[in-house]
């Protein structure tokens, strides 16, 4: 199997329009290799549409956007990739499973594997699925997996071709405590494995759980990109909101008083 | 190309558990038949082989449209589409798969189908069997090209199922009109028609390349 690749993605003045309805207005990101990031924001903010521009699956309606690939260990130049060769380099969790319940869980993997053409073999998807707690379940079809079950293998799906980045759109939703609790655990380990991580969610106790750094975006524009301190230090005051989980809800709770605001005006 | 190979599989091995095309088709086409059954005069079995190709392609393009209508349906579920487009590199591979999945499926029900018309309707399709055979695999090549993007075209409109059979007969006229004056020829014991043989390679071959080229466009958002 491939190693994991250093990708940096990059995008500047950023717009994306459905017809006449705007869903982002000219953001600007970098996303370093090995970060993790959460995108918050309310619903109706963009977060899904920038989360699907990193994937490559959308085009931005204008601005820049762009993905670059360095190997793990060479001290060689970053090369620009391709928009093809992007979709190679992520891993995307929607907020579908993206699973074809017919297949068992193996076959589930092996199609994804094939589809970046690759051929992994039977050891290394049985690894996989270890590690996602589903071996015991590996040759049951996944249309019968509860929805816990179906997220992990989910997850498993989208870093099965070594994938340099992971982009998980609201990957928490529909699971109880547990298995939500469970699969920030899965997550976290992928984080510390060097993995890029890009998570968008409207719960703040997960970004803080999960990232390094927040974008929080309202309405298609970027409203504050709070960071984690550094051990032994603290957020400067006026630079961003504290990075804890009591600030972020404050913040979002503001820009959705903003918005209703706006609409009685 | 293996891109190719794994949809090919994949929609094989689903549609193996599901039989949800393949029961869809076969059923349909054996409705069409025996409503053509009793719309059927008395005839002499020669003049039946005259009208036998167009009934039979009426019942093989409207299965076909059934068919393709939920050849990308079934990636709507759980957003299975989805992973289709992050796949990289040329699209044109997926379409490939899909379409030959298609025209396998397609292909092996029409063949069922030939075997219930000719005991329905009592003509004999043995005579010219494998000039029949191969014009039906040349025109399977244009349908499931054409039916296969407008399939992934159509998949994610409200309107569907209108859709799709409202695109793809028009596109499949010139098609069907070879298709039928060839397997005209071909069940009255004639030679294979080059005149309807060359335009169903020539349009087939078009669709496909235009299609495979296309098919990068449609998965894009």
């Amino acid at each position: 199997m491939s190693s994991l690749r250093h990708v940096r993605l990059r995008g500047q003045a950023i717009e994306k329009r459905y017809g006449r309805v705007p869903a982002l207005r000219g953001i600007d990101f970098e996303f370093a290799s090995g970060e993790s990031v959460a995108i918050l924001g309310a619903n109706g903010a963009g977060k899904s549409s920038l989360l699907r521009i990193l994937a490559g699956l959308s085009r931005p309606s204008s601005g820049s956007f762009a993905g670059y690939a360095g190997e793990e260990s060479a001290a060689q130049e970053e090369l620009e990739l391709s928009r093809d060769a992007l979709r190679g380099t992520v891993g995307y969790v929607g907020h579908a499973t993206l699973l074809y319940g017919e297949l068992s869980a193996r076959e589930n993997l092996l199609f994804a594997a094939r589809l970046h053409g690759q051929q992994p073999s039977r050891e290394h998807l049985d690894t996989l699925l270890e590690s996602f707690s589903l071996l015991d379940v590996a040759d049951r079809r996944a249309g019968a997996f509860s929805r816990g079950m179906a997220q992990r293998l989910s997850i498993a799906r989208a870093i099965v071709h070594g994938p340099g980045v992971l982009l998980l759109d609201e990957p928490f939703t529909g699971l109880d405590e547990a298995s939500a609790a469970g699969l920030s655990l899965r997550l976290a380990e992928q984080r510390e494995s060097g993995r890029t991580l890009i998570v968008v969610t409207h719960d703040p106790r997960r970004a803080v759980e999960l990232a390094d750094r927040a974008v929080i975006l309202h309405r298609g524009q970027v409203r504050g990109t709070p960071e984690r301190a550094p051990i032994g230090t603290s957020v400067q005051q006026g630079r961003s909101p504290a990075f804890e989980v009591d600030a972020l809800r404050d913040a979002l709770a503001q820009l959705a008083g903003e918005g209703l605001e706006g609409a009685a005006v | 190309m293996n891109v190719a190979l794994t949809l090919f599989w994949k929609d094989l091995a689903t549609e193996w558990r599901s039989r949800d095309r393949l029961v869809a088709m076969t059923v349909f086409s054996f409705l069409v038949v025996v409503v053509f059954q009793f719309a059927w005069p008395p005839m002499e079995p020669e003049e039946a082989a005259r009208f036998a190709p167009g009934v039979l392609w009426v019942t093989y393009v409207f299965a076909a449209v059934i068919g393709l209508g939920r050849t990308f349906a079934m990636e709507l579920e759980n957003e299975a589409m989805t992973a289709l487009a992050l796949a990289p590199g040329t699209r044109g591979w997926i379409f490939l798969g899909k379409a030959t999945a298609t025209w396998l499926l397609i292909s092996f029900v029409q063949a069922m189908t030939a075997l219930i018309f000719a005991l329905f309707f009592r003509v004999d399709l043995w005579t010219g069997a494998a000039g029949t055979a191969t014009i039906v695999a040349i025109a399977n090549v244009a349908i499931c090209s054409v039916g296969t993007l407008l399939s992934a075209m159509s998949v994610r409109s409200r309107f569907r199922d209108v859709l799709l059979p409202v695109l793809l007969i028009p596109t499949l006229i010139p098609v069907l009109a070879a298709a039928v004056n060839g397997t005209t020829a071909t069940l009255a014991g004639e030679a294979l028609p080059f005149a309807a043989l060359q335009p169903l390679i020539v349009i087939g071959g078009i669709y496909l390349i235009l299609c495979f080229l296309l098919f990068d466009y449609v998965l894009d958002e």
